[in-house]
C-alpha cells in the first residue's frame, strides 16, 4: 500500500511540472505578443503619421493645399506629395466633402498592391474648413466648405 | 489527505511565483527584449534630438552685445564655443519646420566664416555615446540631359556659334528615383560679361516635356567671356530649386552671406591679383534679381582689394536683405582670371549656396555604422523658401 501511495504522489508532481512548464511557455508567448519592438508596425505607422501630418501641414501653411483641393488640381496634389515625401514612401490620397461623398480618389504613387500587401499602412486624416474668395479690392469672403483628406502612407 | 492538500497549495503558490518570475524577469534578460528596449530608447532619443534640431531656435552668446541670442547663426565673429543650445529653427518665422539658412550654413565644414564641428554639436545635444548624421535632401534632381551631374566640367551650356552671340542650354528635371518630371516650370536668367561689359537677360519661361527635359536659347548682347545662368525650377508650385551653372567658370572669390551681411573671401589657391568690385545683385527664392550695390572705383573708399589668401577682404550690410530670402548673390568683378588669359577683365561670380543647398544632398555628421542598429527619421523642412527633406540617422557607438 505504501509503495502504491508513493507512486501516486510522484504522478501528481509530474503533472504539476507539466502544468508549470505549460504556464511558463504561455507566459513567454504572452510577453512576445505584448512587447512592441522598434521594427514593429506600430512604430513605423507612428513615424509615417508624423511625416504625413508634417507634409500636409507644410502645404497648407503655404496656401497650396486649399488651392489644389478646391480648384481640383489633382495632378499638382500628386506632384507636390511626390516631391515632398521621401522617395521610399508610397501614398494614396482620397478627398471627401462634408456629405462623405468622394470628391477625388486615385491620387496615388506606387502600385495599388503595395497598399493591400503592406503590413503597415499609416492613415492620416486632415481637414480643410473652406476657402476665401475676393469680393473687392482688399475684401475677402470666407466660404465654409469642408474637405476631409485621407492620406495613406506605406514605406517600401 | 491533509498533507496532499498542503502539497497542492504549496505547488500552486510555487507555480504562481514561477509565472510572475517568468513574466517579470525573463523578458528583461532575453537578448531580443534587450535589443528591442535599446532600439526603443534610441527611437525616443532620436525623436527628441530631431525635434530639438528642427523645432528649436537654439541659443548662443553674443560677446559684442554681452547677451544671449536665438539668432546664433549670425554671430560675428563666430565661435562654436559660444553656442549654448543647438537648434536650426528660424527665429523670424513662427511656422514649424522652417529652418534658418544662417544656422544651416554653420554646419558646412569649411565655411570660412565659422562652423560647428560634429563633436561640439554632439556635446550640445548631449549625444555622447551616439553617432548621428543629418542629411538635407533636395526634392528633385536637375541634371544634364544625359543624366550627368551639372558641374564645372559638365555644363549644360552650349555656345554653338559664338560669333552669333547665341547661348543654348538643356537640362533634365527628375524625381530622386530618376523618373522624369513633366510640366516643371522653369525660369532662367543669363548673366554674362566680357572684357569691359556686363549685362543680364531673362529667358522665356518654359516647362519640361514628358522626358523632363527643357531647353532654352538666348540671344546675347555681346560675345561673352564669362557667363552664369541661374535657373529657378518649380514643381507644382510647392518645391523650388535654384541652380547655377556657367561656362568656363573661374573661382577667384568666395561669396558668403550671413543675415543681411555679404562678405567676400579668397579661396586658398586663387591668384593674388587685384579685385575691383563693380556690381552686386541678389537673386531671391521667388526668382527676382535685385541690384544692391555699385562698387566705388575712385577715392580712398574705392572697392579695390589685393589681400592675402583665405581671408575676408570685403563685407557690407544690406539692411532687410535676409527677409527677401536671397539664395544667390551675383558679383560683377574685374580682375585677372587664374589662367591669366586676356588680362584684366570683368567676371561674373555667383554664390554662396551651391555648395550647401541646391541639387546635391548635404551631409553633416558621421557616416552611419553598419555594424549597429540605427534609426532613421525624416521631415519636410523649408529653407530660404525652398522645400527639402531633412533626414536624421542615429545609432549607438
Amino acid at each position: 500500500m505504501m509503495r502504491k501511495f508513493g507512486n501516486t504522489k510522484g504522478q501528481m508532481r509530474l503533472i504539476e511540472v507539466i502544468l508549470a512548464s505549460f504556464i511558463i511557455i504561455t507566459a513567454l508567448g504572452f510577453t512576445n505578443l505584448l512587447s512592441i519592438t522598434p521594427t514593429s508596425p506600430k512604430y513605423e505607422a507612428t513615424e509615417l503619421e508624423k511625416l504625413g501630418y508634417n507634409v500636409l501641414h507644410d502645404l497648407d501653411k503655404q496656401g497650396l493645399l486649399p488651392r489644389f483641393i478646391y480648384n481640383a488640381e489633382w495632378t499638382n496634389v500628386t506632384s507636390a506629395l511626390r516631391v515632398t515625401l521621401p522617395m521610399d514612401v508610397y501614398f494614396n490620397m482620397t478627398v471627401y466633402d462634408s456629405n462623405n461623398d468622394n470628391v477625388a480618389e486615385g491620387l496615388y504613387y506606387g502600385d495599388s498592391s503595395t497598399f493591400s500587401d503592406a503590413n503597415t499602412v499609416a492613415s492620416i486624416t486632415y481637414c480643410l474648413s473652406g476657402y476665401s474668395i475676393q469680393t473687392g479690392p482688399g475684401q475677402f469672403e470666407a466660404v465654409y466648405d469642408p474637405r476631409i483628406l485621407i492620406l495613406q502612407l506605406v514605406r517600401i | 489527505m491533509v498533507n496532499a492538500t498542503y502539497d497542492h497549495i504549496v505547488a500552486i503558490i510555487l507555480v504562481g511565483v514561477i509565472f510572475v518570475w517568468v513574466v517579470g524577469v525573463l523578458p528583461a534578460t532575453s537578448l531580443v527584449s534587450i535589443n528591442a528596449a535599446d532600439q526603443q530608447q534610441l527611437r525616443n532619443t532620436g525623436l527628441n534630438v530631431f525635434n530639438a534640431m528642427l523645432l528649436d531656435t537654439g541659443e548662443g552668446f553674443n560677446e559684442t552685445a554681452n547677451q544671449n541670442t536665438t539668432n546664433w547663426g549670425t554671430l560675428d565673429p563666430f565661435e562654436a564655443e559660444d553656442i549654448i543650445r543647438f537648434g536650426l529653427a528660424s527665429t523670424e518665422d513662427s511656422a514649424s519646420y522652417v529652418l534658418d539658412p544662417d544656422k544651416v550654413q554653420r554646419l558646412e565644414i569649411g565655411n570660412p566664416l565659422g562652423t560647428i564641428n560634429n563633436t561640439i554639436a554632439k556635446s550640445l545635444m548631449e549625444l555622447e555615446g551616439y553617432g548621428f548624421a543629418l542629411e538635407i535632401i533636395p526634392p528633385f534632381n536637375v541634371t544634364n540631359v544625359d543624366g550627368t551631374k551639372i558641374d564645372g566640367n559638365n555644363s549644360p551650356i552650349n555656345i554653338p556659334a559664338l560669333e552669333e552671340s547665341r547661348l543654348e542650354y538643356s537640362v533634365r528635371v527628375c524625381y530622386l528615383d530618376g523618373r522624369p518630371i513633366p510640366n516643371a516650370a522653369i525660369e532662367s536668367i543669363a548673366i554674362y560679361s566680357n572684357r569691359n561689359d556686363f549685362t543680364f537677360d531673362y529667358g522665356a519661361n518654359s516647362f519640361t516635356n514628358q522626358d523632363g527635359i527643357s531647353s532654352a536659347t538666348y540671344g546675347l548682347d555681346f560675345e561673352p567671356l564669362h557667363i552664369t545662368v541661374i535657373m529657378r525650377i518649380s514643381v507644382a508650385d510647392v518645391a523650388t530649386m535654384v541652380v547655377t551653372f556657367g561656362h568656363n567658370p573661374v573661382r577667384i572669390i568666395d561669396i558668403n552671406l550671413v543675415g543681411d551681411e555679404v562678405s567676400l573671401t579668397r579661396p586658398k589657391d586663387s591668384p593674388n591679383a587685384e579685385v575691383k568690385l563693380h556690381k552686386v545683385y541678389s537673386y531671391s527664392a521667388s526668382g527676382v534679381l535685385t541690384h544692391l550695390y555699385d562698387g566705388i572705383q575712385t577715392g580712398a573708399d574705392k572697392d579695390h582689394f589685393n589681400t592675402g589668401n583665405g581671408q575676408r577682404f570685403w563685407n557690407k550690410t544690406f539692411p532687410g536683405l535676409k527677409s527677401y530670402d536671397p539664395v544667390i548673390m551675383v558679383f560683377n568683378i574685374e580682375t585677372v582670371p587664374p589662367d591669366g588669359t586676356n588680362g584684366n577683365q570683368e567676371i561674373v561670380v555667383a554664390g554662396p549656396y551651391q555648395n550647401l543647398l541646391g541639387y546635391t544632398v548635404f551631409h553633416y555628421g558621421q557616416i552611419p555604422s553598419n555594424s549597429r542598429a540605427a534609426i532613421r527619421m525624416q521631415r519636410s523642412v523649408i529653407i530660404s523658401g525652398m522645400t527639402y527633406t531633412a533626414e536624421l540617422t542615429l545609432w549607438e557607438e
